[in-house]
């Protein structure tokens, strides 16, 4: 004899996930890694924002990269003159998943990184609902894309903490406003912190990787306080 | 499109909780979805329709809730449903606005037909309770 029986479970369906991405990021913090999980629309440059990072850190900053895409090592090959690299193909999936990132991180070189990028798949919209143990997220909006795409997915704006606009270079050939493009953020999220970058000549990447050292400082400082917390 | 393969690891979980609760059988399943879930609540009952075929789930009722998405202003303590995302609060005009509803994609309830003996909930370790209904 069988009977109906209503199980209560009231949990996010992504909760064992969202466990496992805290996990990692805490242990990703005690290593001294600090993790940044770019996004952004296809071409916005990605992979140009890692090497003109790559290059202005040279030797005095450890980072590594795990870089997404539906096929090809293209990305990596053009990364892997400057940095340890691992190229992640999804097949046809539109977004990097822990898993993912897990098995990436076995294949590069065992070393204590400062700063692991991880460069997910060009989409603004499913790269949004996946925790990839990230520290930070940084969305990346080219000049060419239109100044008025934040408010068009609002959740990636939302769930990052900083704006990248790229391609400065062409600011005077495209109907581009950096203003509208940073109030229209602002709305949707308004403490994102914003870089305006040009990866070819380098302009502005200064003061990006600036806003990465501090980032990595304080996730470090909060580190080192919860390991005296668990010591005393 | 990972409506798929988030609806594809719900219908594992829900197989799980059936076979532990010594279910024959899944009834109804409940969620609910806000608007940034980053989910469409269409596409998920499509990927549900196509992927429960195969599964213990077949069959069962979906049940979609959707829920609006809901803030709390940091400043004058408001709490107001949000029109739009623009997140600015519409009493004092402040920016520091927290969400309170509107994020989740929440798996709320799962019914299933059990045998009798197994009326008596076990405790697994699931974190769950279970109340006998009819």
């Amino acid at each position: 004899m069988t009977t109906m029986r209503k199980l209560t479970i009231n949990q996010d369906i992504q909760a064992n996930n969202k466990r496992r991405a805290a996990e990692l990021r805490s242990a990703f913090s005690d290593r001294g890694t600090f993790v940044v999980n770019l996004v952004s629309s296809p071409g916005a440059g990605k992979t140009s924002l890692l090497e003109a990072t790559a290059k202005y850190w040279g030797d005095r900053r450890r980072m590594a990269v795990l870089v997404g895409d539906l096929a090809t090592e293209r990305d990596a090959d053009r990364l892997r003159p400057y940095v340890p690299v691992e190229q992640l193909t999804t097949g046809g999936a539109c977004h990097l998943e822990l898993s993912l990132v897990e098995r990436g991180l076995q294949r590069l070189p065992d070393e204590d990184y400062e700063f692991l990028f991880i460069e997910n798949i060009g989409n603004l919209v499913c790269p949004a609902s996946h925790d990839l143990a990230e520290h930070l997220r940084v969305v990346v909006l080219s000049t060419t894309e239109g100044d008025d795409k934040p408010g068009k997915y609002p959740k990636m704006f939302r769930t990052s903490q900083a704006m990248v606009i790229s391609k400065s270079d062409l600011l005077p050939h495209v109907p581009f406003s950096i203003d509208a493009a940073i109030d229209d953020a602002h709305l949707i999220q308004p403490s994102l912190s914003v870089f305006s970058v040009c990866s070819l000549t380098s302009e502005g990447i200064a003061a990006w990787c600036d806003f990465l050292e501090d980032a990595r400082q304080r996730v470090q400082n909060l580190a080192n306080v919860d390991q005296e917390c668990a010591e005393q | 499109m990972h409506e798929m393969s988030l609806i594809r690891s719900l219908l594992k979980q829900v197989e799980r909780l059936c076979e532990q609760n010594d279910g024959t059988a899944v009834e109804q399943i409940e969620v609910e979805i806000g608007p940034l879930s980053g989910v469409e609540p269409l596409l998920v009952r499509e990927a549900f329709e196509i992927l429960s075929v195969e599964t213990g789930c077949a069959g069962s009722r979906f049940v979609i809730h959707e829920v609006p998405l809901k803030v709390r202003c940091s400043d004058c303590q408001a709490e107001f449903e949000l029109p739009s995302f623009v997140f600015i609060c519409s009493g004092c005009q402040s920016r520091a606005i927290q969400i309170t509803s509107g994020n989740e994609f929440r798996l709320l309830n799962v019914t299933i037909q059990a045998n009798q003996a197994a009326n008596t909930p076990k405790p697994r370790g699931g974190g769950y309770e279970t109340e006998p209904i009819a």
